[in-house]
């Protein structure tokens, strides 16, 4: 297989997503040698479309403008512009979806081109959707930051779109902030800190209702031209999404760093060091792949201890609560009804 | 620091001026004392002084527009200084015995720019309480600079839980009810997108100040996050406080505001909330407001 982007591949245009940060530190004053210093973009490139960022360059860009805004609010104001958006085909394709479900669905697999520092996956049961979010690329320190805004993101698109506030829940992996405020005007007063998970859930009657002024031939168009646009890329994701997606659909084989790396058609020493520079490791991989089928059994399909110790493979249930806790800091019975 | 050079010309010239001529006064009658007679510690205590007063007298200027009060404690650090200053080159400059002038040189300055310290610092007081009186909406009894937004002149949300906790300590001694008022603009992003940030921003300010306009005296008005600002209503039950939530939220619907650029009429709306304390804390008190903040918005009608 083709390895998908990493944090070091230049692919994102600058006049994209970045530039809307620029505009934001610009109009607060900020001068623009200062915002870009260390990226490797200069300002003139940016503003004649030729400049393009790779994710680690963008992250760069996200800490310097951060630092320099010294505001509780600058990733709220950049994730309130940033879907659908003004990227070429793949926003049209997000304007012009029928229900919220589609605009999830072209989020979601278009992703590559819309959030491409933090992957936005979907879940349904019988009862609610839910938009769980994961790192792309490596994003350490500026997880929360991106967190910030790609929620802030989906709900002004929704809000914009449908016309009407949808009733989001949230859960965050982080601790709960000093600025809880900031949550509670641009998200909503459902706040769940120190979560499992990074996760906005809305019931799911919402998602199949109509939305006004969208074209169903207009957005399949779109989102065609958007695959194609991918395609030429050669990946539609990044490197650790890709690993993600490949230890989930095999987790139920045993999975070990040497056949991880002979399936992605590289040598251990490489992919190690590939993973390295993403700021982890494969063990770091696997418990997150794992700690995710585990609560996705035990919340959405409903699973006992010893049906999810069975189904990853324990052998004991005893060894399967050690793993549990050390993947999530709490045992399965404190589990109960996470998100419920 | 261009324009602080500009505004403040007169008075660092003459100090400047001065300091020089007592140097020069100095030269021509004293002699140059050895290494050896150098009383260093006098030196460091009373340079030292020096510059520190020297220190003030920027701080003060570069913090302060021109005007009476600013003239009073800036001429009467420059003679503090002055005064020190003299003192010093008396380290490191041998005077002739029978001088007396050089002693009302390092003395007399001292008595006359304390005084006019003293003035000053008397006049700054009246202002300072005239500058208080305009703050009377925004300010109450505390003043914590870090805490300001930066956008609108108010007070940010870690002030506003401060004084949401003083104001429910005072409602408890007094046994007076207090109420808190929630403004919400419906929504506002469709301004930021529609006009630009700069506009948005504008707006902000804009409903910052009428708000306080509708409040009274006793009230504090602060911005929570976004377009969402909260009102602390001492002295005031559920009924009253939900007339004055009425009355801000008329006021901000009859606002006839202008976009910068070409003049169009934003129409703005808002939602309202208002409860009275009960046995909360600030954090809970905040919390039974957005929560009523948040069931106002819903039954807004559907906008496409």
């Amino acid at each position: 297989m083709t390895i998908g982007y990493e944090c070091d591949t230049r692919f994102i245009a600058a006049h994209h997503q970045p530039v809307l940060l620029i505009d934001l530190a610009m109009s607060r004053g900020i001068d623009s040698h200062q915002l870009l210093r260390g990226t490797g973009v200069f300002y003139e490139d940016v503003t004649v479309g030729r400049a393009h960022l790779s994710p680690a360059q963008f992250l760069a860009l996200i800490s310097n403008a951060s630092r320099l805004l010294d505001a509780d609010d600058s990733s709220f104001l950049f994730g309130q512009r940033l879907l659908p958006g003004h990227y070429g085909e793949a926003s049209h394709a997000l304007n012009h979806a029928c229900t919220l479900f589609q605009a999830l669905e072209r989020l979601q697999r278009l992703r590559a081109l819309l959030s491409p520092l933090l992957t936005p996956r979907v879940l349904l049961d019988d009862k609610r959707a839910y938009l769980y979010w994961a790192d792309s690329c490596g994003a350490a320190d500026q997880q929360r930051f991106l967190a910030e805004a790609s929620m802030t993101a989906v709900v002004a698109m929704c809000r914009q779109l449908s016309g009407e506030r949808l009733p989001w829940r949230f859960h965050f992996s982080h601790e709960k902030p000093r600025y809880v405020e900031q949550y509670w005007v641009h998200l909503s007063e459902d706040l769940t800190f120190d979560s499992q998970l990074t996760l906005m859930i809305v019931p799911r009657e919402y998602l199949h209702r109509p939305w006004p002024n969208a074209s169903t031939t207009a957005g399949q168009v779109a989102e065609q031209a958007s695959l194609a646009q991918l395609a030429s890329h050669t990946w539609h994701c990044s490197f650790l999404d890709q690993l993600y997606e490949y230890l989930r659909a095999n987790i139920r084989e045993p999975l070990n760093l040497e056949r991880v790396a002979q399936a992605f058609g590289m040598s251990p020493a490489s992919f190690k060091r590939k993973l390295q520079k993403h700021g982890t490791h494969f063990q770091e991989q696997l418990d997150l792949a794992r700690k995710h089928v585990a609560l996705y059994l035990y919340q959405i399909k409903g699973y006992g201890n010893e049906e999810v110790a069975a189904y990853l493979r324990f052998n004991d249930t005893t060894n399967f609560r050690r793993s549990f806790k050390r993947w999530t800091g709490i045992v399965p019975s404190g589990l109960r009804q996470l998100f419920g | 620091m261009k324009s602080f050079l500009r505004l403040h010309t007169l008075p660092l010239v003459g100090l400047a001026v001065a300091a020089n001529l007592g140097l020069q006064l100095y030269l021509a009658v004293g002699e140059l004392k050895g290494w050896g007679e150098i009383n260093w510690m006098d030196v460091a205590g009373e340079g030292g002084s020096a510059v520190l007063a020297l220190v003030w007298l920027i701080l003060l200027l570069r913090s302060r527009p021109a005007g009476r009060v600013t003239r009073l404690l800036a001429l009467g650090l420059s003679f503090i200084f002055f005064s020190w200053w003299m003192d010093t080159l008396d380290e490191f400059i041998q005077l002739p015995q029978l001088a007396v002038w050089d002693n009302w040189l390092e003395t007399a300055p001292m008595p006359i720019g304390l005084l006019l310290l003293t003035i000053g610092i008397y006049h700054l007081n009246l202002e300072q309480r005239a500058i208080s009186q305009q703050m009377s909406k925004r300010e109450k009894l505390f003043r914590e600079h870090r805490l300001f937004d930066k956008l609108t002149p108010l007070g940010a949300a870690e002030y506003l839980r401060q004084q949401i906790q003083h104001a429910l300590i005072e409602a408890r001694q007094t046994d007076q009810p207090l109420s808190l008022v929630a403004v919400d603009l419906d929504d506002f992003n469709a301004i930021n997108l529609r006009y630009g940030l700069d506009e948005g921003d504008a707006v902000l300010q804009a409903i910052a100040q009428l708000l306080m306009l509708n409040l009274r005296r006793q009230d504090l008005l602060c911005r929570l996050a976004g377009d969402r600002f909260v009102a602390v209503l001492p002295g005031t039950g559920e009924a009253q406080a939900r007339m004055i939530a009425e009355e801000l939220q008329h006021a901000v619907a009859s606002l006839a505001h202008r976009t910068a650029r070409h003049g169009e009429r934003v129409f703005l709306r808002a939602s309202t909330a208002a409860v009275m304390a009960l046995e909360d804390d600030p954090e809970q008190l905040l919390k039974r407001l957005n929560l009523g903040l948040a069931k106002a918005k819903q039954q807004l009608p559907r906008c496409a």
